[in-house]
């Protein structure tokens, strides 16, 4: 039988300091930089046009693109390579542009495609995407990522509130806050252009990494009942120790699927694929050195409804319905 | 339950999937060189999204910058059977055509690739009227008063000006004419500018008049190319349209004509109320004729034909102007007798294809309102190939890695995963075709993704089998305990992906919610499989080794 970390007995709490440490310096760095600076929004926010197109052979440079550009009266539209030096994306997304497209959204593209034709001729390039966006949709859609941002939170909230007590659920959200920031600062560090795609890996990371820390708190849950006289502590460590295979194989199957795509996915997915990357090994580092101490501290901090005293109540309450928990599956 | 019918359930399933997915016939309507083709294609009933298979889509509002709608909701209904009618005749293959929210319609092209005329199909408003040219003189008699209007209120050109008369200009739209446009009005705006203050010094003729020139049938002027920005301005003002003659509108012509070298755009006062509109319009086709050009021949219904031939019989000798949405067709006709059913429209200098998209909106219906873009996309085909290609790619080494490490590390039990994840996968895309769920390259990608969380279910209970077997149970208690134990975290599991993939649907968009409903179909199907399925192989195999070996795991 082939085995990761199998019976392991690590004292993962006693480690509370290092990890918190190590949260802070990746956290603290990106949020004081994101307030600083901001992040980077992509046109389906702040409207805008972005086009990709390839040049037929020989290709311009760019420079000669952002003369024409300028030419036709659009010299505030960015201009890089992607790729290839014949593939160009062109992104206008400045404030002026963006007002001339309440007048409709196809203007501004309609101009770039002008001012291209004037300076090189309609057959010299190829329209790979288009996509314009006027300001009524980007600002309605940054208020529905927020919205949704919100309701994630608040649905799996309300979710762990009944399924565990309140401390677990209080815990598993800080975590779960806690994955959001670094994960947050981990797109600044790298650049990441915060597009609804990225908003929806944020989703899922909080998915995720909920998911994780329900994992171990599921085991700490069924500990409690079984060792009544051992204290919060140990029992902690000992869910960690064995739930940990089963972290690291969904981590690193889920890890397997997402390399394959930042590898093979192409431009559109890549980003997406980072930020899910990194949102599951913070998700799984937090599951094992945030959530648990974390519920350590609140335990302390409130205990008179303590895992130590209610358990005497679940307890009798347990033994009590044994014998119909072992016909019918935990609920 | 017996081993026979869980076996049974499964065969089901699997054959099911296989059966909602295997490539049907079915007939498509596309139009090629204008002619409507019924092509008969073998298809995995999947439908791709644009992102996949290239073309264009577009978001669409009612333009209140333009008009006022009392009743916006009849308004964008009545907008959508139009917008429907017009795709439908575009003829393109699996269009859609819908309303989201209360005040927004989304048009998806899939394979079209030229989005300036897509645009022009969805946006003109193909309103069409009759209307006689002004036999009275109207204008000329108003334009004293006009003239003085505009000395006394001081309402000559003034740089200000400009944007007014871009906005008013129907060119605005075109981006590259805005900003020709724009500097031509702003050079006739100088131009002008100074010789009103000439003409005001010196007691000249007035700002307006000077401006037109009678033409050769009633109703008609002439205006130089050089002045049409200015006379745009003039009766942009609200001042001047009050004091318009009443019962009368103003109409630029289409076209321009060179007379003596000069280039002249005509402008016509037409009497307000049109002698018959579009709306009985049953036929429209595209034309060419060697005298008069590109043209678009129209039949109206019995109704319209009744009321066009009454109208015209009492309009003998009057000149019939058509107005394609507030622009003047051609030169107006002289109505030689009552006319029936047929008519024409001539285009100018467009070409075949500006005839055939005109037609068709002819066909389709006018938009009752007008529509502004709100958003717009063209993806190429070449994009939307290379797009498969990759996620393809991606899915098939993500799919080869996951069954690695499963069979290196569980070995027989991997296996069972492993036959799990194919009916996990055939299930996912079976709920898929079967809702009708287009997919999408996030959609894909949140399919891949999902693999790597479905086997989450299978490490909970696999992990949980070995514990109790480590503590001495024997193969049939280990694993109905892994089972058992396994179910409260899977279903938390579950349930939380589910809500978040739940509140992506609700907030997001195309794309996203592409990746959302792959997410949750996904999430159900990894529930049967794991519990069910996996468990079904294991009963299995018990029921062949009689549960006497150590299970490998």
């Amino acid at each position: 039988m082939l085995r990761v970390l199998h019976n392991t007995n690590i004292d993962f709490i006693r480690l509370w300091r290092i990890s918190t440490a190590f949260s802070l310096l990746v956290i603290l760095p990106g949020l004081i930089w994101i307030l600083v600076s901001g992040f980077h929004y992509s046109i389906e926010f702040t409207g805008g046009t972005l086009k990709r197109i390839e040049f037929r052979d020989p290709a311009p440079g760019v420079g000669d693109v952002r003369a024409a550009l300028a030419a036709g009266g659009l010299p505030q539209v960015e201009i890089q390579t992607f790729g290839s030096p014949n593939e160009l994306i062109m992104r206008a997304q400045d404030p002026e542009t963006v007002a001339l497209q309440d007048r409709g959204a196809e203007v501004v593209s309609r101009q770039i495609t002008a001012a291209l034709d004037a300076k090189f001729g309609a057959d010299a390039y190829e329209v790979r995407s288009t996509e314009g966006v006027g300001p009524k949709v980007g600002s309605e859609l940054r208020r529905n990522a927020l919205i949704a941002l919100a309701i994630a939170f608040l649905t799996t909230l309300i979710y762990l509130a009944w399924r565990f007590e309140w401390r677990f659920g209080l815990a598993a959200v800080l975590a779960t806050i806690h994955d959001i920031l670094a994960t947050l600062a981990f797109m600044k560090y790298m650049n990441i252009e915060i597009s609804l795609f990225v908003v929806g890996a944020l989703l899922t990371v909080i998915g995720y990494s909920l998911n994780d820390t329900v994992v171990v708190f599921d085991r700490v849950r069924e500990n409690l009942k079984k060792f009544p006289k051992t204290g919060l502590y140990d029992i902690l460590n000992r869910s960690v120790n064995e739930t940990i295979p089963r972290t690291v194989l969904t981590g690193s199957t889920t890890l397997a699927t997402l390399l394959s795509l930042i590898i093979f996915g192409g431009s559109v997915i890549r980003p997406f694929a980072w930020v899910l990357l990194w949102g599951i090994i913070i998700g799984t580092f937090s599951s094992v050195y945030v959530a648990s101490p974390l519920l350590l501290w609140i335990n302390h901090k409130w205990p008179r409804h303590s895992a130590a005293v209610g358990r005497a109540d679940r307890l009798a309450q347990a033994t009590r319905k044994t014998e119909r928990d072992r016909s019918v599956p935990a609920r | 339950m017996k081993l026979k019918h869980r076996i049974a359930i499964i065969l089901a399933l699997v054959a099911g999937s296989l059966w909602t997915l295997y490539p049907r016939t079915v007939v498509e309507r596309v139009k090629r060189d204008g002619v409507f083709h019924y092509d008969t294609v073998q298809r995995v009933p999947l439908k791709r999204g644009l992102d996949l298979v290239g073309g264009i889509h577009m978001a669409l509002e009612i333009d209140e910058s333009k008009v006022v709608v009392p009743d916006k909701a009849a308004a964008l209904t009545n907008a959508l059977t139009v917008l429907r009618n017009r795709v439908d005749e575009f003829g393109v293959a699996e269009p859609v055509v819908q309303q989201v929210g209360n005040e927004r319609i989304i048009v998806e092209l899939p394979g079209i690739d030229d989005p300036v005329r897509a645009q022009d199909i969805v946006q003109k408003s193909a309103f069409l009227e009759f209307q006689i040219t002004d036999e009275t003189d109207a204008l000329t008699k108003a334009l004293p008063r006009l003239d003085g209007i505009i000395k006394s209120r001081g309402l000559g050109l003034a740089p200000g000006a400009r944007a007014d008369t871009a906005t008013s200009s129907p060119a605005a739209g075109l981006g590259s004419l805005l900003q020709r446009d724009t500097s031509d009005t702003a050079r006739v705006a100088a131009d002008t500018g100074a010789r009103d203050t000439a003409a005001a010094t010196t007691g000249g003729p007035g700002a307006l008049s000077r401006l037109l020139q009678a033409g050769t049938i009633p109703g008609e002027f002439m205006v130089a190319a050089e002045n049409v920005g200015a006379i745009e301005h003039y009766l942009s003002l609200p001042e001047i349209q009050a004091a318009l003659p009443p019962g009368k509108v103003v109409r630029w012509s289409s076209d321009s004509t060179v007379i003596a070298n000069s280039v002249y755009r005509p402008l016509y006062v037409l009497d307000a109320r049109p002698i018959i509109t579009g709306q009985y319009i049953q036929d429209a086709q595209p034309n060419q004729d060697p005298l008069e050009g590109t043209l678009v021949t129209f039949e109206l219904n019995n109704e319209g034909g009744r009321q066009f031939r009454r109208e015209t019989g009492r309009h003998i000798q009057d000149y019939m102007a058509i107005v394609l949405d507030q622009r003047v067709m051609g030169r107006p006709p002289v109505i030689q007798g009552a006319i029936g059913t047929r008519g024409q429209i001539t285009m100018g200098g467009q070409d075949l294809a500006a005839a055939q998209d005109l037609a068709l909106v002819l066909r389709a219906g006018a938009l009752p309102v007008p529509l502004k873009i709100v958003e717009s996309g063209t993806i190429g085909a070449s994009l939307g190939q290379d797009a498969v290609e990759q996620g393809v790619r991606a899915g098939i080494l993500g799919l080869a890695l996951v069954i690695l490490i499963m069979v290196v590390y569980y070995k027989l039990s991997g296996v069972f995963a492993v036959g799990g994840l194919v009916v996990y996968a055939l299930i996912t895309l079976a709920v898929l075709a079967q809702f009708g769920a287009v997919l999408t390259l996030p959609g894909l990608a949140g399919f891949v993704l999902s693999i790597g969380m479905a086997l989450d279910a299978n490490f909970l209970i696999f992990e949980r089998t070995r514990e109790e077997m480590d503590a001495g149970k024997t193969s049939r208690a280990a694993i109905d305990e892994g089972f058992e134990h396994a179910w409260s975290a899977i279903i938390d599991t579950h349930v939380t992906t589910a809500l978040t993939a739940a509140i992506l649907y609700q907030f997001g968009t195309g794309p996203v919610q592409g990746f959302a409903v792959a997410l949750l179909a996904g999430i159900a199907a990894s529930l049967v499989s794991a519990i069910f399925v996996v468990r079904t192989f294991f009963l299995i195999w018990l029921h062949r080794t009689g549960g006497t070996k150590p299970v490998s795991i």
